[in-house]
């Protein structure tokens, strides 16, 4: 645990030898990478293990002097650190291996391997971070990382927009991380968690302050995290390259604004305000994100709305102090939704499109991706049995704990339009027959497939981690030693685990009548006004278009008119007094001596009177 | 050290120049490689000097000291005023020096593209080296004024002669500007030597800084030399509004020669509020901090949205210089260690951000012969490696970690945020705004289709990889290693601090 440091420099050596060699290896770069990021797992594993029996381990010297602050860097190995380290070194080592497959036949092969690895450096830099200066630095480069990797296609203009848009989107999510963070400094004077935690326990922060700078780092979280009203950028953001959506925009990146709230959990219980701003923004980007899911054609988008969705539950668990549950459930979402990405992606490799509405059929042909397919969506629909159903119950029922109630609700019947938009995907893509001509349907290679398969076994098994029949192992090691984080398993009563079956059983039911059976109309909303408000994402983008981009392009183009003419202005008239000068000046060089000779008399005359009358001496 | 170091290392560049007398004009490679070698010298002597500081040994043993000018009346006043040949360094300035000396260097390179003239061109441009390797070891207002002056005339003539099509326009507007600025320093310069009968820095300092009951200055006196001084400098660095002229030059100009120009040149504006405004006037600074402040922010938000509006990415990159230079000001408005800090890093880190991204302009210049937004495109395509430097700039511009604009951003606001919270947070939004705005830019000329056909553009050549991984590295290598300039500025700071009771 003493070297966990060297994690995340398995990737990082990665991203130098790939970017600087890589031209010469070709797609024996893959190697490297998935060397390396293997690496990187056991390493991570070895680690975790460690860490079940001994304490937290904290390492850190000076990274930058200022006058008598000394802020450091190091890293901390915590329960959540550790289990984070797993979680993104094993999903980034599957997403390299599958890549191997997907990427094959790419001119810019070994450059999608370096940015690979300097994503996943970043990332496991992230989670060892003991403070909150070195979180904000590596926050920053992972939104790099994903910047590259969404506009990998640099010479598709979509893929620069959606690279542009995730870059300024979580930019402005961050400038409120870094302005909270700094805040926060100055009231405590450190930017490590632990001294941050002493002084909020202490009551050396007043409480309006905190839930400032607790409110301003939720807002970092809602930009990475692709919460509302941020979220735009992360269905955008499918522009990448399908492995790089499963890693960056489902698995890790994205997650990371849960985890920075989840890092932070005893700042944020300490306001009231805080929490339940968390959990207000969880349930409805929960809720409205599912509901834009539904009527979307686009493989990718689908699961993109879904990743928002699923990340507002996540924030929603920590709002109403479900810290385990949060956690839970970005471990397990970690996993099934990986797998669903990859999935996917072999589907789209397979078909070479990502419009639901030309698949169908693709059952018989991909007898691997298929069933593969199902489990994810299975998962992720909270049907018993599979992970997603424990952590979903987790999170519903940490949410009628705390009170509440219409948020609750709110989730319950995203719950339903979970189930039943995976359902229609699923429906669409796999069921009855092709709606194209489909020739040359292949399943990818086993590069591809075998990835997915442990992603598949853990989207199944990870849930019996914690578990209200089996003991809840997960939140007992999680808030071990630490009860600022709350209890490891909440009691809640027991029709909560019966609705939320209810409920995603009754979505995917409705799902397989309207588009496998066909019992309904497929067009069950129709050309109705709603259909088009939903289709159209609520119109948010075009929202945004008429008012932030509206106002700053005015505000600069009046800035400009001040510049031309004003600016200028003062330009114009500086110049024309130098030349108004030179002219007054030139008028005495007449060339007459007798006016040189008049000039040359009155000086001296005046020097004479001066000295006569001051003695001879200036002073 | 030894006799005479600084003054061979201000001067060296002079041999260049006196090589060159024998050099024959037409001889092109021949004058370029002179060029380029007179600059190693200085390279040399500045790097050895930071070393042997980092290792411990005392700056102090540079200082030089000669009897120059004596003038007065002896019988009268008892004392004659005497301006002495004086110079000497500390932790900023000998940074700045490196800087300067680097940069040099690495614009000689970049001067490969000078189509014309090439004797002539090299022959002012080791005399700038000499104007602005003196400025940082002056250790005397004259002496400093001396080559401040030295400094704008091979500049005029490098504009008007080598630059683009309105090149001689920015030369005199880069002149009159300037010209002023001068006029006004010079004022200021003399008012105090005629006040005190000194111009060393140190003593102006500290008979200054005894002066409480206002003997020898009055406070009003005090508050408008300050004034006078920060307009002199405000043209340099540039503050809005006086910024007009250096948007041209920098559109204007060869590539080399902006490199040197918004690398040094304007950071000669920041240098002088700083050792002299901050140094000589502590305590009328502190009156002033929050105009400073406020005068940063709006030097960050009006140069980030004007940029945001350029079509030439010349131009956006000319907005960008007096948008970050608004973060020299908030850090120095903070007053206080982090801000301080935060300004000179921001100083030494934009005088290379802003001089890799000037020799990659004049890369593709040099290619594609234009800089237009919208004439570009998709030139990841043809020029991958040109095109990456060029997002790694633009990423270091805009304040990405492990990058020096970072350290220097973050260092700027952590201590605006302590003094005027909510100033600081509405010059935060310019944070985003410089996102925007070179994205905007950078992925215009980088990213989607290509508008043109590359075949024949070869992409970064042996030469041109120098300056950028040069460049690249030493901006990489202070945003994750910053004690490489922490530890030098440390004495500075804490005389500062002092001068400002902090």
């Amino acid at each position: 645990m003493e070297n966990a440091w060297i994690i995340p420099l398995f990737p990082l050596l990665s991203f130098l030898f790939l970017i600087f060699f890589g031209k010469r290896l070709k797609e024996a770069s893959a190697y490297i990478g998935i060397l390396l990021s293997l690496a990187s797992f056991v390493y991570s594993l070895l680690v975790l293990f460690e860490r079940f029996t001994s304490p937290t381990h904290k390492a850190e010297s000076v990274w930058l002097t200022i006058g008598d602050v000394q802020l450091t860097a190091g890293f901390e190995v915590n329960q959540l650190n550790a289990l984070m380290l797993v979680i993104v070194s094993l999903v980034s080592f599957l997403v390299h291996t599958y890549s191997k497959g997907y990427m094959h036949g790419d001119e810019r092969f070994h450059v999608y391997y370096a940015y690979l690895g300097l994503f996943t450096f970043a990332m496991l830099g992230l989670v060892l971070s003991p403070n909150l200066l070195q979180t904000y630095i590596f926050w920053e480069l992972v939104g790099l990382g994903s910047f590259l990797l969404i506009g990998f296609y640099f010479y598709k203009e979509e893929a620069k927009k959606a690279a542009k848009k995730a870059f300024i989107m979580t930019r402005i999510g961050d400038v409120g991380l870094l302005i909270g963070m700094i805040l926060l400094f100055w009231q405590v004077g450190s930017f490590e968690y632990d001294e941050i935690f002493a002084a909020v326990e202490a009551g050396a922060v007043s409480s309006t302050m905190i839930t400032l700078t607790a409110i301003l780092i939720f807002i970092g979280a809602v930009g990475k995290s692709g919460q509302f009203p941020l979220h735009t950028w992360l269905p955008d953001a499918m522009e990448g390259p399908t492995p790089v959506s499963a890693l960056i925009h489902a698995a890790t990146m994205v997650a990371a604004g849960v985890y920075l709230v989840a890092s932070l959990f005893p700042l944020f219980t300490a306001s009231e305000t805080a929490l339940m701003t968390v959990a207000i923004i969880g349930a409805f980007t929960a809720i409205f994100a599912a509901s834009i899911g539904l009527v979307q054609k686009d493989i990718k988008r689908v699961l993109a709305y879904s990743t928002v969705s699923q990340l507002g539950y996540m924030m929603l668990a920590l709002g109403s102090a479900g810290y385990v549950a949060g956690v839970f459930h970005l471990m397990t979402h970690a996993f099934f939704k990986a797998l669903l990405f990859l999935a996917a992606g072999s589907v789209i490799h397979a078909v070479h499109t990502q419009d639901i509405e030309k698949m169908g059929g693709l059952w018989k042909k991909l007898r691997v991706t298929g069933p593969l397919f199902l489990i994810g969506t299975l998962a992720i629909s909270g049907v018993p049995l599979f992970s997603g159903f424990f952590s979903k119950d987790e999170i519903l029922i940490a949410a009628w704990a705390h009170g509440n109630t219409v948020l609750f609700w709110l989730a319950v019947i995203a719950a339903f339009f979970t189930a039943f938009y995976m359902f229609r995907l699923f429906f669409m893509v796999f069921s009855g027959e092709s709606r194209s001509d489909m020739k040359h349907v292949k399943e990818s290679p086993s590069v591809m497939t075998v990835p997915m398969m442990v992603l598949a076994i853990l989207a199944v098994v990870a849930g019996y981690v914690n578990t209200p029949w089996f003991g809840t192992f997960l939140g007992d090691w999680l808030t071990e030693g630490n009860p600022a984080l709350g209890h490891g398993h909440i009691e809640g009563p027991s029709w909560i685990m019966i609705v939320a079956t209810v409920v995603s059983l009754l979505g995917i039911f409705l799902a397989w009548l309207i588009y496998s059976k066909r019992s309904l109309s497929r067009d069950w909303l129709g050309a109705s006004t709603l259909y088009t408000i939903l289709y159209n994402k609520y119109y948010i983008d075009e929202l945004y278009e008429l008012t932030v981009l509206k106002v700053t392009k005015g505000l600069s183009l009046i800035l400009r008119f001040i510049e031309t003419f004003i600016v200028e202005g003062i330009v114009k008239g500086v110049s024309g007094a130098v030349s108004g000068l030179g002219h007054l000046g030139s008028r005495f060089q007449s060339g007459q001596i007798q006016r040189y000779g008049a000039v040359a008399f009155v000086g001296l005359a005046i020097l004479i009177v001066v000295f006569a009358v001051t003695g001879g001496y200036l002073k | 050290m030894n006799f005479a170091y600084l003054s061979i290392l201000v001067f060296s560049p002079l041999l260049g120049i006196i090589a060159l007398l024998f050099v024959p004009k037409a001889k092109e490679s021949v004058i370029k490689t002179v060029g380029f070698l007179a600059t190693l010298p200085a390279l040399v002597l500045s790097l050895m000097a930071y070393f042997q500081y980092r290792s411990g040994s005392s700056l102090e043993r540079l200082d030089e000291m000669v009897n120059w000018i004596q003038f007065g009346n002896p019988n009268r006043l008892g004392e004659l005023f005497s301006i002495k040949y004086e110079l000497g360094v500390d932790g900023f300035s000998l940074i700045m020096l490196v800087l300067t000396a680097i940069l040099s260097t690495l614009a000689a390179i970049a001067s490969m593209y000078i189509k014309k003239e090439w004797k002539g061109y090299f022959m002012l441009f080791l005399l700038l080296e000499v104007g602005m390797l003196g400025v940082f070891a002056a250790e005397n207002l004259i002496l400093f004024f001396i080559f401040f002056e030295i400094t704008l005339i091979p500049t005029f003539f490098l504009i008007g002669k080598w630059g683009y099509f309105e090149k001689e326009k920015a030369a005199f507007s880069f002149l009159i500007y300037n010209g002023l600025g001068s006029a006004v320093l010079l004022i200021v310069i003399m008012v105090l030597f005629a006040r005190t009968g000194t111009s060393n820095i140190e003593a102006l300092t500290s008979i200054l800084a005894a002066d409480s009951s206002s003997l020898v200055l009055s406070e009003g006196g005090k508050m408008g030399l300050l004034i006078a001084m920060l307009i002199a400098f405000g043209v340099k660095l540039p503050i809005f509004p006086l910024h007009s002229w250096m948007v041209r030059v920098h559109v204007q100009a060869s590539p080399s020669v902006v490199m040197l120009h918004a690398g040094i040149l304007l950071k000669i504006g920041a240098y002088g509020i700083i050792r002299f405004g901050m140094g000589i006037f502590p305590e009328q600074f502190q009156d002033l901090a929050v105009l400073i402040a406020v005068l940063g922010v709006v030097n960050l938000l009006y140069g980030a949205f004007l940029a945001l509006v350029q079509t030439d990415f010349k131009m956006v990159l000319a907005y960008s210089s007096i948008s970050h230079m608004g973060i020299v000001l908030i850090g120095l408005g903070a007053l206080n260690e982090a801000g301080i800090q935060g300004a000179i890093f921001q100083v030494v880190s934009h005088g290379l951000i802003a001089a890799l991204l000037f020799f990659l302009v004049g890369v593709f210049y040099e290619r594609l012969q234009t800089s237009n937004i919208p004439n570009l495109g998709g030139l990841a395509k043809g020029m991958p490696i040109t095109a990456g430097f060029l997002l790694a700039g633009a990423m270091a511009s805009l304040g990405m970690p492990g990058m020096s604009g970072f350290v220097s951003e973050f260092m700027a606001f952590l201590g605006l945020f302590r003094e005027m919270p909510v100033l600081a947070a509405v010059g935060a939004l310019g944070i985003i705004l410089t996102a925007v705005y070179l994205l905007r830019a950078v992925l215009g000329i980088t990213y989607g289709k290509a508008h043109r056909e590359f075949a024949g553009i070869t992409d970064l050549r042996k030469a041109e990889w120098v300056p950028a991984l040069v460049l690249l590295g030493i901006i990489v290598l202070i945003g994750v290693y910053p004690s490489v300039l922490t530890e030098p500025l440390t004495s500075t700071l804490e005389t500062i601090m002092l001068g400002i009771g902090g």
